[in-house]
């Protein structure tokens, strides 16, 4: 995505003389300065996108280096030290630098100004700090990891990361910085949503999507302090050993859990929700149709960014809390389920008796849904204390969590990736392909994952590179189910990227859909909308009669 | 979090509106709405240690009060009472800064960075004390005076708790600076134009109501 | 124009502009609590005496929020953001709270109040856990008196 001249096909769609003095926001300024001090909410989403899948390529291979080195039971390509750093690294990577910025930090800051009818967020120059920070700490957590590399797992829980002599004090000195890139965002969106609504858009006339990332904001705002405090008391305690949690001194571990989780909870809702949030708005536009309960899904929104902090301790009920506790988070973490319920629900309504338009970003739906409701199904039976403690750190958790992360957030981020490529970039890109690796990626994940609860289920622990012969099979085809997936990402690579060189113009509005942001130009222009202040008079996705052969409106 | 008011534009008390805001009372709202999210962060943050001094107090309460009485209650009520003070300063700064008394908006801003050094230079003193007779965190406490279970936790909790507030009375000194300064030489704070030091004094009252809770925690148990 | 937002509503709360004197007036309130604090802090009362001095400091602490910074004046969702951030303050202290209260007391840190296990001896200038730990090989001063362990 990095500013060149190739991209300059993409702001002047043919049809567009007129616009000529109204560049895209692609061509508005071509240096690369413009690109790297610009404060263009679309720019920095589209630098933010092109990170993104970096870190995304890092943590993949990392994940195909344990799935090649669980392909036999002992060491196969690496030693016990080794693979401890590698799923450490896979998971620092996937969740710091991939899935907590995935969809807000590029999706987000691309639409929400579009969809609220503003010009810009409402802190640009924060957004693009933002930007920068999120890129400092990247580097210092990929320089510690790279320099000896921490081992303490993603959690690094203590007292082990605070007795490791690996490099733990850059790693969270990393995490430390990108908790503040999570907060400027977190904090921008939020004050955009208050301050910078177009006429006639009240909180009930937001899309979807807006209240999803501003649920995520809620929570990345009250959350990530709390874990910017632990990742500095750790470090300090690793270098100094000042004994916070140091069971010798009185110091007890748990409490280093209960920090922990209180805000790696919600980070996994921060993760859900803009998923969530985006699949609103596909399953309107392929469906033809409003939202089913639209103050339902808003609603549950907040309610899910709201009792996922009542749940914490759901993953501590083996660590020697409470009993007491432990009743209380085990019930508490039940409620999540019924907002997440309400959504499944609502969307399953809005495509009953829909004119649906079978492409790919609805069959990513279709993968969500399916992994949405198998994945929540398989949290609420871990939040169940007794089912909890033999699954407690085996794989049937680590497929659990994957089936969220992986199967909805990552179909949710490819689905808006291939929903808003249009307007993003101006072009489009081949469907049959689109589909062929929707198709691939499905399979794939079902194959990759399937086998680990299974395996999980029958007792193989998590994080461990060794393992019984019995488990070998269903460790192969998580391999190879993992190989197919790869595989299938290569594929969205390739014609995304050909599409973005060689692609068609796309038109204003090619799936025809009612959303606010494609009241804008595709791509739009630098300051989102041209003329006088936009307004929306309907609803979004104010669909008339999906059983009406609808002509693509001037909308 | 800062808003995107600039600089006054050749006639005095008139901030630039920023582009993408619709107006200068949403650009307003926009930062204070900005600065008490921002606020709130920090008072997340304060809220870890909270929590580790609660429960640690909990579990081993000998060692609070000991520790508690071996700090020096006049110095940290005299701390308490300067930060107050220099929260009713920066208060008096933004009410200035409204009516647009520049200078003394700029004397307000001084006397309240004279009491923050203040602060600093007494913890100095409290922490230079601790150095000496061995009450520190964790492997470095070597004070042969109190040894109970639980002791070092204390100093730990307490050199933690007190360290980030020093950290946040140095960046509010630096914000606060930085507004005098302006309003010392640019002059342009007015009833239109007051957010910078508005927002500025916001976080050091943030800075204050943290260690009205840090006071009777730490001195008084 | 017509924002669709509350930022009129807010211009409006905050037209008013008092004198000085309410901030005097408040510091004068601040300092009184203080002194009150610190009277009923030495005096140790062995049932209330954090509850009196959290409810001291809550109300010294509001007086802050809404006087000084204005909370007053600024309603709608400044208020809440500072609102729901104290509530999650709290959630987040008195969870922990109730595990260390109700768990198996074997669990607890040995030596505290709600566990029936002896406290490790720390000595003076201890420097180790309790059962070595896997602590860095350079370790930096020890104080005379503990030698390191395995230099016996």
């Amino acid at each position: 995505m990095t500013p060149s001249s190739s991209l300059d096909t993409a702001g002047a769609a043919p049809h567009d003389e007129h616009h000529d003095h109204h560049p895209s926001y692609l061509v508005d300024g071509t240096t690369i300065k413009s690109w790297l001090l610009t404060v263009d909410h679309k720019r920095i989403g589209v630098m933010f996108l092109f990170f993104i899948l970096l870190f995304f390529l890092v943590g993949g291979i990392f994940a195909l280096l344990i799935r090649v080195e669980l392909l036999t039971p002992g060491p196969t390509i690496m030693d016990a030290m080794t693979y401890n750093r590698t799923f450490t690294l896979h998971g620092l990577v996937m969740i710091f630098l991939f899935m907590i910025p995935a969809i807000p930090a590029v999706f987000g800051n691309f639409m929400l100004p579009l969809m609220l009818g503003a010009k810009d967020v409402a802190f640009p120059r924060l957004n693009l700090a933002s930007f920068y920070i999120y890129l400092t700490g990247a580097v210092f957590m990929l320089w510690g990891m790279l320099n000896g590399g921490l081992d303490t797992g993603w959690t690094f829980y203590t007292p082990y990361s605070t007795h490791t002599t690996t490099t733990v004090a850059p790693v969270m000195f990393g995490a430390f910085i990108i908790g503040f890139s999570s907060i400027a965002t977190g904090i921008n969106f939020i004050v955009t949503c208050h301050t910078m609504r177009a006429p006639g858009i009240t909180w009930f006339k937001m899309p979807l999507f807006v209240w999803a990332i501003y649920a995520t904001s809620c929570i990345q705002v009250l959350a990530t302090p709390v874990i910017g405090l632990l990742t500095v008391l750790v470090a300090v305690e690793n270098l100094f050993s000042f004994g916070m949690f140091d069971p010798a001194r009185g110091g007890d571990p748990v409490l280093f859990q209960h920090l922990f989780w209180f805000y790696s909870h919600p980070a996994v809702y921060i993760m859900v929700l803009p998923a969530f949030g985006v699949m609103s708005e596909v399953v309107s536009t392929y469906s033809r149709k409003n939202i089913f309960g639209y103050r339902a899904v808003a609603y549950s929104s907040l309610g899910i960014a709201f009792v996922g902090f009542f749940a914490w301790g759901h993953h501590m009920f083996v660590s020697g809390q409470s009993t007491f506790d432990a009743g209380v988070f085990g019930v508490l973490t039940m409620l999540v389920g019924v907002f997440t319920a309400i959504k499944v629900f609502n969307w399953v309504g809005t495509v009953y008796k829909g004119a649906v338009e079978f492409s790919t970003p609805f069959a990513y739906f279709c993968g969500f849904l399916f992994f949405t409701v198998f994945g929540g199904m398989t949290g609420i039976a871990l939040g169940t204390v007794s089912l909890d403690v033999p699954w407690h750190d085996t794989y049937f958790v680590v497929a659990h969590f994957h089936f969220i992360m992986v199967g909805a957030t990552i179909m949710a981020f490819l689905a808006s990736l291939h929903y808003w490529f249009p307007k993003m970039f101006g072009k489009t890109y081949h469907e049959g392909w689109g589909l062929v690796s929707a198709a691939l990626i499905i399979l794939g994940f079902n194959a990759t994952f399937i086998p680990q609860f299974l395996v999980g289920n029958n007792g193989m622990p998590r994080r461990y590179y060794d393992y019984p012969e019995r488990f070998q099979a269903l460790n192969v085809a998580s391999t190879a189910g993992a190989s197919l997936l790869a595989f299938g990402f290569l594929i969205i690579a390739f014609y995304l990227v050909y599409a973005l060189v060689f692609g068609e113009a796309s038109g204003k509005n090619p799936w025809r859909s009612k959303g606010y942001e494609w009241v804008s130009e595709s791509p739009p222009p630098t300051h989102n909308f041209v003329g006088p202040q936009v307004t929306f008079p309907e609803e979004p996705h104010f669909y008339v009669d999906p059983k009406k052969a609808e002509v693509p409106d001037a909308v | 979090m800062q808003s995107s008011a600039h600089t006054a534009d050749g006639t005095a008390n008139v901030p630039r509106l920023a582009a993408h805001f619709a107006s200068l009372e949403v650009q307003n709202h926009a930062a204070r709405l900005g600065m008490w999210l921002f606020l709130a962060t920090e008072i997340l943050l304060f809220a870890g240690l909270f929590v580790c001094y609660g429960c640690y107090r909990f579990l081993f309460p000998e060692a609070w009060a000991a520790g508690s009485r071996s700090l020096d209650l006049f110095w940290g009520t005299v701390n308490t009472i300067v930060l107050i003070t220099s929260s009713l300063t920066a208060a008096l700064a933004v009410h200035y800064a409204k009516e647009g008394k520049n200078k003394m908006v700029g004397v307000m801003f001084a006397l309240t960075l004279v009491m923050a050094m203040g602060f600093l230079v007494i913890k100095y003193f409290e922490y230079h004390h601790k150095f000496e007779i061995g009450t520190l965190p964790g492997r470095y406490y070597f004070y042969e005076g109190m040894q109970l279970p639980g002791i070092t936790l204390y100093f730990t909790v307490y050199f933690c708790s007190t360290a980030l507030h020093a950290l946040h009375v140095v960046i509010g000194m630096t914000v606060l600076a930085v507004a005098m300064v302006r309003a010392f030489t640019k002059k342009d704070f007015g009833p239109n134009n007051y957010t910078m030091v508005e927002l500025g004094s916001m976080y050091w009252h943030l800075v204050d109501l943290v260690w009205i809770f840090l006071f009777p925690m730490l001195y008084l148990v | 124009m017509a924002i669709a937002n509350e930022s009129h509503q807010e211009e409006k709360n905050m037209h008013e502009h008092h004198g000085a004197g309410r901030y005097w007036l408040i510091w004068g309130v601040l300092l009184v609590l203080t002194v009150v604090t610190v009277v009923t802090g030495r005096m140790h009362l062995p049932n209330f005496g954090l509850l009196l001095a959290l409810v001291i400091a809550t109300v010294k602490g509001t007086l802050v929020a809404l006087y000084f910074m204005h909370l007053s004046e600024h309603r709608g969702a400044n208020r809440i953001v500072f609102g729901v951030s104290i509530v999650f303050v709290v959630l987040m202290l008195v969870i922990p709270l109730a595990d260390f209260g109700t768990r198996f007391r074997g669990a607890n840190p040995p030596g505290s109040q709600y566990s029936d296990l002896q406290p490790p001896d720390i000595g003076t200038g201890a420097q180790r856990g309790r059962f070595g730990g896997g602590l860095r090989p350079n370790q930096t001063k020890d104080t005379p008196e503990t030698p390191e362990p395995g230099h016996h």
